[in-house]
């Protein structure tokens, strides 16, 4: 066994540990913390298969921004557990069901490309020193997949956009500070000097 | 066998040439923000333990180490006790990548800059968990403020980061520094005057320091996510604010200043002198240098307002980082900087 | 036009440079602080500190058990009990004061008929108990006596005034 294998293994365990927990555990910042660790294997794993492009994106943007506002979210949110619980029975035959589709589609794939076996899948050639990823990933999206790289970013900016139309209300009434007029605030507005004689005291 | 020896050899040149100076940085950084302060508010910071008081950060690590850990009773145990070495990890991990001289780094990775952004990321687990873990009002909104104020600023520091990219061609933290040899002109932050603001002040942000410390805030929400820490578990927190601070100084002394370029080195009349050599001094002098303005900027500015933050990252920042992106890269394509790599 | 130079002034951030120049030059200015153990600012003789009770130049204490200085305190410090002398005078048996209470008004040293009770100007004091707040007759006095030459010091500089 070579030490790849054992970090591969390392990773795989922790990370199906971690996602077995994502489901099982009660509290919902807990499982989101599960889900952290699943993310940050799988990230290790990638690294691991020489796309550290990827695997560091994964952290970058799963573990660093997404999750984070998972656990904004979770935290603001008292979610009461027991009523989590209530519907599992009734909707168990669902979820075995729509799970059991997924797993049929996924084998049918397989089936189809004829790639039902380990040995199908070739153990990928490691490349050189000084090989990089990133360098090969911006290459690629900026010259072969440049049309669809360039329409996923407008449907992006849809989403925001929309996101932001949906979420925007103009309500009447409402007090608010405008900020701009605050940090435009100068001395001269607001302050005035006086020259005022002072009480009680004879000049000379 | 030779493999695990080699792998505990490694560890004990990490401890003993990253981790313990860096450990040393901090405390007298501790001690050096008590005397550079109270020097700017015409006071004279520690001076009773030792000459100077040069010995007063053991005299505070030892206080810390030997005071009692309190856990709060309703406070969720585990999460309270993981959340300062969350906090800690990233601040030391990045250093795995940050090259302090010419090849002196433990991982000279290709995707550096994204692996930097992608730990520093992880810091922000620290404070939410300490937060939500703590049980208590306060804590949870250092936690909210921060969460919210750390994930807005990373874009513009990634943002930022990305007009060093382009005019370096790299993400290599190597290449990038190679790339501005030239002298102090040929560094990045000419070209890049905006973006370097940016980041710096970013910096501040991210390190949840003053004026953007809302997540402290001790006159609004008394301590902020740290409230109920204690002994040995706030002074890892500590340590890891300082850790950051310190890392955020390399990193911009690395992306903007040369890291440990010579200023003067294209500079042919200073003759011979160590002055135009490129050292591993060079880099600590900068560093010095942006850990100083950390200490600087505390003492000058007042607390922003929570809103303003949130409008100054997002509604100034970003803009000017996402124009200047434009500009850094019509820079590169008329010739103007010479690119990199 | 006034717009467009505030708007450049706060991307410049002049006003922030401004500041950070106050800062810098405060910095090599000299320190003020006082070394505090060591160096003491000089006090003023009305500085009320610690109550005492004094005594008359022959070793008499002053106090005659008259009540106006526990009757006058605002902060209920003070607690007087009286009797008979075996040569016929009236003199306190107890005479506390509650440091804890005790404001340092000075209507106490105002209300004595025969400057007995006075406020010095002691005041760098502690207690290692909090029992130890009340300050009883023995303790008042022993305090009379030891600062004896500042407060009658203090009280000649400042008699021309009164």
């Amino acid at each position: 066994m070579t030490i790849q294998e054992i970090f591969f293994y390392l990773f795989s365990i922790i990370m199906l540990a971690a996602a077995t927990m994502v489901i099982s555990v009660r509290n919902p910042v807990y499982a989101i913390l599960y889900l952290i660790l699943t993310f940050f294997s799988a990230a290790a794993l990638w690294i691991l298969l020489e796309a550290e492009f990827l695997g560091i994106i994964l952290v970058l943007v799963y573990v660093g921004a997404v999750m984070v506002l998972f656990l904004f979210v979770v935290m603001m949110l008292n979610i009461n557990q027991s009523r989590v619980s209530e519907g599992f029975v009734k909707n168990l035959p669902l979820g075995i069901g729509v799970a059991l589709v997924m797993l049929a589609e996924v084998l049918m794939v397989l089936w189809y490309k004829n790639q039902t076996g380990v040995d199908n899948f070739p153990i990928p050639v490691p490349h050189e020193q000084g090989y990089s990823n990133t360098a090969e990933i911006g290459e690629r999206m900026f010259t072969a997949y440049l049309w669809p790289f360039e329409i996923a970013g407008v449907v992006l900016l849809v989403a925001i956009v929309a996101a932001v139309a949906l979420s925007m209300r103009h309500r009447e009434g409402v007090k608010t500070q405008s900020v701009p007029q605050q940090i435009s605030a100068e001395k001269r507005d607001r302050l005035e000097l006086i020259d005022m004689p002072v009480e009680g005291v004879k000049k000379n | 066998m030779d493999a695990i020896l080699e792998f505990i050899w490694l560890l004990i040149r990490i401890g003993l040439f990253t981790l313990l100076p860096l450990i040393l940085m901090v405390a007298y950084y501790t001690y050096a923000e008590r005397k550079v302060i109270g020097a700017m508010q015409s006071r004279i910071g520690p001076n009773r333990v030792g000459p100077l008081g040069l010995f007063q950060p053991f005299a505070d690590v030892i206080k810390l180490l030997l005071k009692e850990i309190i856990l709060p009773k309703e406070a969720n145990r585990y999460l309270f006790l993981i959340a300062p070495i969350l906090a800690i990890a990233p601040a030391f991990g990045v250093w795995a990548v940050v090259p302090v001289g010419d090849g002196l780094v433990w991982a000279d990775l290709n995707a550096g800059v994204l692996y930097v952004l992608a730990l520093s990321s992880m810091g922000v687990y620290g404070i939410i968990l300490a937060g939500w873990a703590s049980n208590s009002k306060y804590a949870l909104l250092g936690a909210m403020r921060s969460a919210a104020q750390v994930v807005s600023y990373e874009i513009a520091l990634g943002f930022s980061l990305l007009g060093v990219m382009i005019l370096a061609g790299s993400l290599n933290l190597q290449a990038i520094v190679n790339a501005q040899s030239g002298g102090m002109l040929d560094w990045y932050w000419l070209p890049l005057l905006p973006m370097f603001l940016i980041f710096f002040i970013s910096a501040l942000a991210e390190t949840n320091r003053a004026p953007f410390d809302m997540a402290e805030g001790e006159s609004e929400i008394v301590a902020g996510f740290h409230v109920d820490y204690a002994g040995a578990s706030f002074a890892v927190f500590f340590l890891a604010e300082y850790a950051n601070m310190i890392l955020m100084s390399a990193l911009t002394a690395i992306f903007f200043f040369g890291g440990w370029l010579s200023p003067f080195e294209g500079w042919a009349f200073l003759g011979d002198s160590w002055l135009r050599d490129s050292s591993i001094f060079w880099f600590l002098a900068k560093l010095v240098f942006f850990m100083f303005n950390f200490l600087w900027i505390r003492a000058t500015f007042p607390r922003y307002r929570y809103d303003q933050v949130m409008r100054l990252g997002w509604k100034v920042f970003i803009p000017i980082t996402m124009v200047w992106m434009l500009v850094a890269a019509l820079f590169v394509f008329n010739g103007i900087v010479v690119r990199g790599a | 036009m006034n717009k467009i130079i505030r708007y450049f002034k706060s991307l410049l951030m002049i006003e922030l440079f401004q500041g950070l120049s106050v800062t810098i030059k405060h910095m090599f200015k000299p320190k003020v602080t006082v070394f505090y153990p060591e160096e003491k600012i000089p006090k003023s003789n009305r500085f009320r500190g610690i109550p005492a009770l004094r005594r008359y130049t022959n070793g008499e204490e002053r106090c005659i058990g008259c009540k106006l200085c526990e009757a006058v305190c605002p902060a209920l410090a003070i607690s007087i009990d009286s009797e008979m002398r075996s040569d016929g005078s009236r003199r306190t048996t107890l005479y506390e004061i509650d440091l804890f209470k005790c404001i340092f008004c000075g209507f106490c040293e105002e209300s004595c008929p025969v400057d007995s009770i006075v406020l010095t100007d002691f005041a760098d004091y502690h207690m290692e108990d909090p029992k130890e707040s009340v300050l009883n007759k023995q303790q008042l006095l022993a305090l009379g006596d030891r600062f004896e030459q500042s407060i009658s010091k203090n009280r000649q500089q400042d008699a021309a005034y009164r």
